[in-house]
């Protein structure tokens, strides 16, 4: 192990910075009342925003080849910049949204605030780990901090439920995935993703019973935080009982760092066995869409719906992974960008509908939306379109990368399931749309459009999502010089794939 | 005169454009007056696209760009219509008029979205026609289905609800699976696919490249394709099996929407068929032919003996749609001179005659609010006016000469009766249950006592009413009577799919002239 030079420390300053910024405001929770929720969220949004600032000056210094620090254990690439800073934008996003909701909900704030900031440091450690270890605690760090925050609402049954479920079923899945980490590592002798894969390179390594074991155990540990079927029991429970705004936080942010890590594991990991575990992925994605798209049919509340949807969503970023080729890849980053947005808005509405802690979640409570706030109503009308995947949308350009991916690399099959399942998708989302505006509404009063900063937010995921849609161009080719600069793909991948 | 201006992009983003002002308004009289007036701007700027399109010229013509829009793919921004293009962006333009003065009356509850939705279905559909890129051209051919969407779901009948999301979801479970088509396509082009080696052309969806490469595809690729874009299309027409989304959307939406709905999206299906399956699948077109030609005719007559038997005047009108489009159909996949041009021609008069009807039902309904038959009888008494233009508009419907219906059935006949003759039997069949529906009708509504007092006292059709028929009744003579220039504007589109889908036909086909039977290899045999 080559020895640490401890300037490298500086490259880390971002993770340093924001994990400085979430311990000092557990500090300041326990000195009397602690912040008020304005200060705290100015507080989270300014370091959230310096660390952005200082990430994009740390990555401007590097070359863009990809570097790893700190005993190889730690990469700094195109990939890890590209998670980080959408993380960084979905939390901002976030703590925008959750302003009102503390403030209504008469919730403490210094602390609320401070685990969203320690979760989104794991994340980024997350989305930067290079040897199994690194990354397993960047996400128990995400993990046990999104425990707390489902149950948040600590006087509500629902969030007390959500969070004792999200905990026992959260801690079992990190287990499994500890436990396929030592698997491997058993076989191997290593943790370190590029000596893993130099090792799993040889037949004889590979043969090994405990290699199969171990990598499956691992991607079971995996798809469970992507809440991908048959992962995904805890989804529904918690999407409900969690306050919203971390509803919507675990929908996108968590699930992006999950799935960063997921492909990082499996194209520099775990590379050589991808013909096995293109299998796997298949019969998950494809389980995923199917069981996603169909539950949420039968659901009435809302954030029931959008959390089957989300399962549905882990489904169709699969696809991108299974075709493991440059395509694939960049519909992930490219779906899972406008997945963003196009959550965080439509959250962001049911938010702004919702009074009391859990009132106004039902579609009944939709109904006549279009008189009571055109404004609301056509945003939402916009964000569901754009989940179903109609086009001027990001989420139609999303999926139809990521079925070209699939396409090309002859999985026609789960094509087809894709977009079977997206069309059938329509018919639970437009459940909502129906109520919005063709049902006449019980009551007339309009919707107060009581916060500034949630319509901002709503406004400006509309504004992102119709351009993903309409001018795709630029953002795909972020996606594609974020993967250039990285070793993901790297020419053996690709060449032992090939038919 | 058109040199320099993107005519083509003006007339589509008109109504999209036109739409917006809208959103500020609040008096609904000024609303209905702006929208009708935005709709007829964008009718007058498409006359002259008659005018100045040369009829001998390039296939493409007005063509703007290819502009790249999405590099990394390939996806261009690309219009241009050919004579086929043409004859459906001026039935949209047309139909849209009409729609939009024939909905003064009927709509009078929340009519600032109803104006803004008609105006994007406008824009959509214009879009449709006018792409020369396959990516664009799915983008408004999907896009377009949220309005009508909305037309049918918030302004539609007592089951609207129902029928709205049907009308949805079927188009859209049929267009996702012309989406993998499309992406097939576009993979072979390049790089290839699920074993296919790519011919390794530059990456694009641009419609002129797929026709280039469409005969050297491989007929089992070819095949799925064809498959998914069939799904998509035969949908939309509607063919059997795929029509009982029809009479459901027709029956709930309001008029407007219903003449739209039969004037001219129906029609996206069978130009789908004509522009991209054809040329693009040539191989698949002859191998699937007898089945495409089976179900036209199953189409046909199933469509007409459903329609005799309806109660309600619109759902008759629906059926009899299946019908008329079975024709279509059949003539297209005759894929001879005759049947083309009969197929592309006979979309524009189904367009007429059914718009003209379901305007005619709407104004009865408005009057009376039923549109059962029974409840009727004996109007020619007091709406002599009405019942004379119904009769004209009933003739067309059923073929009679010297209107435009004959003239689309009977050279579609001759094609049919050129590739295979017992089609054209069929066919025929079809010809005598269709009128014998239509005059059954027109007997039922029109002669007879007036028993019903409730009738009694109906106005006859008013000044508003006359106006946005006449130019229907005027079309429906000017086809019958003198239908060359229509046939003259469709001779290179023809020759175009022709000569792509089976070269050996190319030759000696003028429009409209039967060829020798011995020159048309019966393929469906």
């Amino acid at each position: 192990m080559p020895g640490i030079d401890p300037r490298e420390f500086l490259l880390l300053s971002p993770e340093i910075l924001l994990s400085a910024a979430g311990l000092l405001l557990l500090l300041v929770g326990t000195i009397g009342r602690g912040f008020r929720n304005l200060e705290a969220a100015f507080v989270s949004i300014f370091s959230l925003v310096l660390t952005g600032a200082i990430l994009v000056v740390v990555h401007s210094r590097l070359d863009w080849g990809g570097r790893l620090i700190l005993g190889n254990t730690f990469v700094l690439d195109g990939f890890a910049f590209f998670w980080k800073m959408l993380i960084l934008v979905a939390t901002i996003l976030t703590v925008l949204i959750s302003y009102r909701f503390i403030e209504e909900g008469g919730y403490r704030a210094t602390e609320y605030y401070s685990l969203i900031l320690l979760a989104t440091a794991g994340m980024m450690f997350m989305a930067s780990g290079y040897t199994l270890l690194t990354i397993w605690i960047g996400l128990e760090t995400m993990a046990l901090a999104s425990y707390i925050l489902a149950g948040y609402f600590k006087r509500e049954v629902r969030s007390n439920e959500a969070a004792m479920k999200y905990f026992i079923l959260g801690a079992m899945s990190s287990g499994i995935l500890l436990y396929g980490i030592s698997l491997l590592y058993g076989a191997t002798g290593t943790i370190q993703l590029e000596s893993l894969a130099r090792m799993l390179n040889q037949p004889a390594v590979a043969a090994n019973i405990l290699v199969p074991l171990g990598w499956i155990l691992l991607a079971a540990g995996l798809f469970f935080k992507v809440a991908a079927v048959p992962f995904h029991i805890w989804t529904p429970d918690v999407y409900v009982g969690a306050p919203t705004p971390i509803t919507a936080w675990l929908a996108v942010a968590s699930k992006g760092a999950s799935f960063a890590i997921l492909v990082r594991i499996f194209f520099e990991g775990l590379w050589p066995l991808a013909v096995d575990w293109q299998w796997i992925v298949a019969l998950v994605a494809s389980a995923s869409m199917i069981w996603g798209n169909l539950a949420a049919l039968t659901q009435n509340n809302v954030k029931r719906l959008l959390a089957y949807s989300s399962i549905a969503n882990a489904g169709y970023v699969l696809i991108g992974m299974l075709a493991v080729s440059e395509m694939g890849l960049q519909s992930i980053l490219f779906y899972l960008l406008s997945y963003t947005f196009i959550t965080l808005g439509a959250f962001g509405t049911v938010i702004l509908l919702e009074r009391r802690e859990y009132a106004g979640e039902t579609a009944e409570d939709y109904a006549g939306l279009s008189k009571r706030s055109p404004f609301l109503a056509a945003m939402m009308l916009l964000f569901l379109l754009a989940l179903t995947g109609i086009p001027l949308t990001g989420g139609f350009v999303g999926k139809l990368y990521l079925f070209a991916a699939a396409i090309e690399k002859g999985w026609t099959w789960v094509a087809v399931i894709g977009v079977i399942t997206s069309a059938i998708s329509l018919y639970y989302y437009f459940r909502i749309v129906v109520y919005m505006y063709q049902r006449d509404s019980t009551q007339a009063t309009p919707v107060a459009l009581r916060s500034p900063a949630l319509v901002a937010v709503i406004s400006l995921c509309a504004l992102v999502t119709l351009l993903l849609g309409i001018v795709p161009g630029p953002f795909l080719g972020m996606a594609e010089r974020s993967l250039d600069a990285s070793r993901l793909l790297q020419e053996q991948v690709t060449t032992r794939l090939a038919p | 005169m058109f040199d320099n201006l993107p005519i083509l992009s003006i007339l589509c983003y008109v109504p999209l454009f036109g739409a917006i002002p809208i959103l500020w308004m609040k008096d609904p009289a000024l609303i209905r007056k702006y929208a009708t007036g935005v709709v007829m701007l964008d009718f007058l700027l498409s006359l002259p696209l008659w005018f100045t399109f040369d009829r001998d010229g390039a296939l493409f013509q007005f063509v703007e760009g290819p502009f790249e829009w999405i590099p990394s793919i390939g996806v261009d921004y690309h219009f241009g219509i050919d004579g086929m293009a043409l004859l459906l962006v001026l039935l949209t333009t047309l139909l849209g008029v009409l729609a939009f003065v024939s909905s003064w009356s009927a709509i009078h509850h929340r009519e600032k979205e109803y104006y803004i939705f008609m105006l994007l279905l406008q824009t959509g559909m214009l879009g449709v026609f006018m792409s020369l890129d396959f990516f664009l051209f799915y983008v408004f051919w999907e896009v377009m289905l949220v309005p009508m969407y909305f037309l049918i779901g918030i302004w539609g009948g007592p089951r609207k609800l129902y029928a709205a999301i049907k009308f949805f979801l079927y188009t859209l479970a049929g267009s996702v699976l012309m989406l993998l088509g499309i992406l097939a396509l576009y993979f072979y082009n390049s790089t290839g696919l699920l074993g296919y080696a790519g011919l390794g052309h530059r990456p694009t969806f641009s419609v002129e490249q797929f026709h280039d490469i469409g005969a050297s595809i491989p007929p089992d690729l070819q095949f799925w394709i064809f498959l998914g874009f069939f799904l998509s299309f035969a949908i939309k027409v509607p063919m059997f099996p795929f029509h009982t989304w029809l009479p459901d959307a027709h029956v709930e939406a309001p008029t407007a929407g219903s003449v739209i709905l039969a004037g001219v999206l129906l029609k996206m299906g069978t130009y789908g068929f004509v522009r991209f399956s054809l040329p693009i699948l040539p191989d698949a077109t002859v191998q699937l032919l007898p089945w495409m030609a089976a179900l036209s005719i199953i189409g046909i007559v199933y469509g007409a003996l459903v329609a005799m038997a309806q109660k309600d005047m619109k759902k008759l009108v629906a059926y009899s749609s299946v019908s008329h489009l079975g024709f279509v159909m059949l003539g297209v996949f005759a894929l001879n001179g005759p049947g083309l041009n009969g197929g592309i021609l006979q979309m524009i008069n189904h367009g007429i005659s059914t718009g003209a009807l379901f305007l005619l039902v709407g104004i009865i309904y408005e009057r009376r609010h039923t549109r059962m038959i029974a409840e009727y009888g004996g109007l020619s008494a007091v709406m002599p006016v009405f019942a004379t233009i119904f009769l004209i508009i009933t003739m067309s419907s059923i073929g009679l000469p010297a209107l435009n219906g004959f003239v689309g059935e009977f050279t579609i006949l001759v094609g049919a009766f050129n590739r295979v003759w017992w089609w054209a039997v069929f066919a025929a069949l079809g010809i005598v249950l269709g009128a014998a529906y239509m005059l059954w009708l027109f007997q039922r509504v029109f002669f007879g006592p007036l028993t019903n007092p409730e009738n009694k006292n109906l106005k006859d059709l008013s000044f508003r009413e006359i106006a946005y028929l006449a130019p229907l009744v005027l079309l429906c003579f000017w086809i019958g009577l003198y239908p060359k220039p229509f046939f003259r504007i469709l001779e290179r589109s023809v020759e175009h799919v022709i000569a792509k889908v089976d070269p050996s036909l190319a030759q000696d086909q003028v429009a409209g002239q039967p060829a020798p039977a011995a020159a048309a290899p019966a393929v469906g045999e």
